[in-house]
């Protein structure tokens, strides 16, 4: 979300090459945190300015005939709006100025942080009520919009008899949408949510219906695989508005096992062995003692809390079991009953999800499974050097690799958020293997090809978005 | 443009003599991939490249391509040439790279668990490669053993292992490309393992070497099975055995792979082999896991087969068509030539896609057979392949095929794939407006369009003069569905194989 925006932004204010490697991490935090000490003042008000206006979607539409307002294909008197009304959109949007304006999506829940570089004058569209879920007769595949909740997803799909295969790693209420225009960490065991994506239904930034991928089949073999190149930044070339999902066949049983640790290195052990088996559970999900007190706090838990979920035939859930058992060696104790919190009612998962909400987010890190126990401890200890208590929500992959979520208890201020996040980079440096990958990470990285890799998606987004309509890159 | 004895001289300065070849016989093995052409292609492209280059190092790959803005050659990568689309044929001649002179183990991580390999090297040495290492490929393409790295991944190919080893696109973790400007670009990041920090990795995945010239690829592996065993049935009918591989997805179970091929697949084996198995319609599933889930799986496979009247195989005919699984057209030999088709279908219409297969060779008056496997939970590749012999000015018809059967695809809510020079008419189909989107990745990646140019997006002709440069992708579209058309008029069915049914008969 706004990430080559915000890319653009710094690149353009470093772009005088004796000072960029002077002043590129300090200019990034003063942005960040909108420092009046070293920002101009009509800088930070610039940055500090949200969309004027927000519309509620209802219908794709709605969204197209707004976008060709926003392009200059038509005019707004083309929105039907009232007197009134047609009076504010035109000052708020600054119609008739100079300046560009565009349309930017937001996001359900968010579970980090905000932008750098807010949309200046455009509109902000919420796709709150644009919330359908359709699923295929006979296939298992689901059309949702973008503003259809996960949890929503799941519980239809599973009623329906398919099974959702990702989760999120952070039990947030999330839209499904946010995984294009916000950062909803979903995933399961055997990929990233971007594997589940079969197409996405979109508004092109000139106001037409487009569709990226196949709805019913996967894309492979049709030219250059835009959709998975762009899922997670797809908001910033079109504006998703339906997304066609990868489901499976819902097992004849499941099962969620929770097996407790009292040690982290233990932990890390049991993830790598369980990786490095042929067993393909529905999902791994990590918790240390802070995070399983928050998601179950009536239940007194180790320091280490991994559930595994597996499905398939009744008979065939024992020799997994087993399996799952053998690979997991080295826990203190072992709880087939415990739910999980995922298969809640909804009522319940959204209580949680806003107990889980309250803390302080700073983005994903990728660490080597064997190296978890490591990293938890060190987020930890940092924690209580910061008087920030902290925790770790994770979920392991097929790759041996976990996608770790720490988080502090803290205040959700831009410069406790900013220096969390330099403090967690520090630690993943410290770990072989490990990577941040919050956007504040992109923002930081410098390596040659990242940037090149970068530039190239301004430039395709450029190429795309030729009217200046899809979040808009501006410069200072 | 700078003359081609001055180009040579420059090739042959930058890799050496033994690796430029330049004589007509050499160009010639180049001018065609797994599909055979008629003559008549040879008006419309000048499918024989000048010069056939065989780099060895990234390097020289780098320095093909920047020699290229001298002699303003276009450039053609190729693998193994297993494409049947054109995508690794010339059609403006120029330098022809090929690519399998690189094919070393750059490096190989057990704890990272990935192997990094030059583009060059074939599917099945690498396997053997990681087999030795105690470690397997998640996804291995179905030409496994002429098929490059590379060439598939420009492919967007699947193939076995892809129901539980996931799509190649997400086993590749980082490529290195030769862009057009000759310079270097991973498209991921090497510390990143999940494929964030701008990935770039997508878009080069079935870009058929239009965007750039992959030298190396990073791959991820996975740890060896406890366990795997091959189950194989056969069937009645061909939609009873993929109404069998949907039953698999509808009760979720995930095997490693499970593919169909028709009855007349292996009446084509037989005409070769004679120790092939016996002729039927027979699916080959393959399951993995630890000794007990195995058993369990065979058991449920058992049982989806049995409601489809599928009898089980003995071991041993099943353990020889595990062997041989990576050989899908030696019917090439019975006719000189072979058309394949590749597309995707919803698995929820399988049963229906096999029949129309099976219908549309049948209304060409073709011999060929079916063959189709499971992708992932929504998608089912259809493969089905007639023979052609090319050399009769009747063989090039059996192209319609490609062209009838891609349409039925697209009506099944699926699509065919491949675009390269020959299908370039699908693109719009694909896509429909999302086109222009697709079309701006070649804009930012090559603007000058020198790499692979005019193919996949449109279609140029070897002329360069305006009006004739290039041909409407429609065009094409009409040529092919005229071939259909002589086709079904043509008064004979052909014959390639007889003694298999004669022998029945007697």
């Amino acid at each position: 979300m706004g990430l080559l925006r915000d890319w653009n932004y710094i690149e353009r204010a470093v772009q005088i090459p004796a000072l960029s490697e002077v002043i590129r991490e300090a200019l990034i935090r003063a942005l960040f945190v909108r420092d009046d000490r070293v920002l101009p003042k009509d800088l930070i008000a610039d940055l500090n300015r949200v969309p004027p206006v927000t519309v509620k979607v209802k219908d794709d539409g709605e969204v197209r005939k707004l976008v060709r307002v926003l392009n200059g294909e038509e005019s707004t008197l083309s929105l039907g709006l009232s007197a009134e009304d047609y009076h504010y959109f035109r000052t708020q949007l600054g119609v008739g100025r100079t300046r560009e304006f565009g349309a930017v999506v937001r996001p359900r829940t968010l579970l980090t942080y905000d932008w750098i570089v807010p949309e200046q004058r455009g509109v902000q569209l919420d796709f709150g009520g644009y919330a359908g879920i359709e699923f295929a007769d006979g296939a298992h595949r689901a059309i949702a919009q973008v503003g259809a909740t996960w949890k929503q997803l799941y519980d239809d799909g599973a009623a329906k008899g398919h099974a959702v295969p990702f989760v999120p790693t952070v039990p947030l209420d999330f839209a499904i949408g946010d995984a294009m225009c916000g950062d909803a960490p979903f995933a399961s065991y055997r990929g990233e949510f971007t594997s589940y994506v079969n197409a996405l239904r979109t508004i092109s930034p000139f106001g037409h219906r487009a569709r990226l991928g196949f709805e019913e089949v996967a894309n492979n073999g049709t030219a250059y695989d835009l959709l998975h190149a762009t899922v997670p930044l797809a908001a910033e070339f079109f504006i998703p508005v339906a997304v066609a999902l990868r489901l499976e066949a819902k097992p004849a049983a499941r099962k969620t096992l929770t097996y407790a640790f009292d040690d982290g290195a233990k932990l890390a052990a049991a993830l790598d062995k369980l990786s490095r088996t042929s067993q393909t559970p529905s999902w791994v999900h990590i918790t240390e003692a802070v995070a399983a007190k928050i998601l179950r706090p009536a239940v007194a838990s180790g320091a280490f809390t991994a559930q595994v979920t597996v499905g398939g035939s009744a008979s065939g859930l024992a020799a997994k079991e087993k399996a799952i058992d053998t690979a997991m060696a080295g826990f203190t104790s072992k709880n087939a009953e415990l739910p999980n919190p995922f298969d809640v009612p909804a009522d319940g998962y959204r209580k949680s999800a806003e107990a889980v909400a309250r803390s302080l987010f700073v983005g994903e890190v990728r660490v080597p499974a064997k190296s978890f126990g490591d990293f938890a401890g060190k987020v930890r200890t940092f924690g209580d050097q910061t008087a920030a208590k902290a925790g770790v929500y994770g979920s392991l992959r097929h790759t041996g690799i976990v996608s770790a979520f720490p988080f502090f208890s803290a205040p959700k201020d831009r410069s406790k958020v900013y220096d969390l996040s330099k403090g967690v980079r520090a630690i993943a440096s410290r770990i072989p293997g490990t990577t941040f990958t919050s956007r504040l990470a992109h923002l930081w990285e410098e390596e040659a090809h990242f940037m090149r890799r970068m530039a190239f998606l301004r430039s395709l987004k450029l190429t795309i978005d030729t009217a200046h309509v899809v979040q808009p890159l501006v410069s200072p | 443009m700078a003359s081609l004895d001055y180009a040579y001289r420059r090739l042959v300065n930058t890799l050496g003599p033994e690796r430029v070849a330049r004589s007509e016989f050499e160009r010639m093995v180049y001018s065609h991939d797994f599909a055979s052409l008629p003559k008549v292609a040879l008006l419309q492209w000048k499918l024989y490249p000048d010069f056939v280059a065989l780099p060895q190092t990234t390097e020289e790959v780098a320095a093909l391509v920047k020699l290229s803005d001298e002699s303003l050659l276009q450039l053609t990568p190729r693998g193994g040439g297993t494409g049947w689309y054109g995508g690794s044929v010339p059609n403006r001649g120029g330098v022809l790279v090929d690519m399998r002179k690189m094919n070393r183990v750059v490096a190989f991580d057990p704890d990272g668990r990935t192997v990094t390999v030059e583009a060059g090297m074939t599917w099945k040495d690498l396997e053997d490669f990681v087999d030795a290492k105690g470690f397997a490929l998640p996804i291995v393409p179905v030409n496994a053993i002429g098929s490059t790295v590379g060439g598939s991944i420009n492919s967007g190919s699947s193939g076995f292992g892809a129901p539980r080893g996931g799509s190649l696109r997400d086993a590749i973790a980082v490529l290195q490309v030769v862009l057009p400007d000759g310079t270097l670009l991973k498209t991921a990041s090497e510390a990143d393992a999940g494929g964030h920090l701008a990935n770039l990795t997508p878009l080069f995945f079935g870009a058929e070497g239009t965007l750039g010239i992959i030298t190396e690829a990073t791959l991820r592996i996975v740890p060896k099975p406890e366990t795997s065993k091959a189950i194989a049935y056969a069937f009645p009918s061909l939609a009873a055995g993929a109404r069998f591989l949907k039953e698999m997805v509808d009760v979720a179970l995930v095997p490693y792979h499970a593919t169909l091929a028709s009855r007349d697949h292996f009446i084509f084996e037989r005409a070769l082999h004679p120790d092939s198995p016996d002729p039927a319609d027979i699916a080959l599933v393959a399951v993995q896991g630890s000794k007990d889930e195995v058993a369990d799986q065979e058991r449920t496979v058992d049982g989806l087969a049995s409601k489809e009247a599928g009898a089980k195989l003995a071991p041993a005919v099943t353990d020889q068509l595990w062997r041989e699984r990576y050989n899908n057209y030696s019917a090439r030999r019975l006719s000189r030539g072979l058309v394949t088709s590749h597309n995707l279908v919803p698995v929820s219409r399988l049963p229906e896609a096999v029949e129309t297969a099976l219908e549309i060779r049948d209304k060409l008056k073709l011999n060929g057979a079916v063959q189709a496997f499971l992708v992932d939970s929504t998608t089912a590749a259809l493969v089905p392949y007639v023979l052609m012999d090319d050399t009769r000015p009747s063989g090039g018809t059996a192209l319609g095929f490609v062209k009838r059967m891609g349409d039925a695809a697209f009506k099944m809510d699926g699509h065919s794939m491949g675009l390269g020079l020959f299908l370039v008419f699908n693109l719009r189909k694909m896509h429909g407006r999302a086109t222009s989107f697709i079309s701006a990745v070649k804009v930012v990646f090559d603007p000058r369009k020198k790499i692979n140019g005019g193919k996949t997006l449109e279609v140029w002709t070897k002329y360069p003069w305006p009006g004739l440069r290039a041909i409407p992708p429609p065009g094409m579209a009409v040529g092919l569905e005229i071939a259909a058309v002589l086709r079904r008029a043509k008064p004979t069915r052909d014959r390639f194989v007889r003694a298999y049914e004669h022998g029945k008969e007697e």
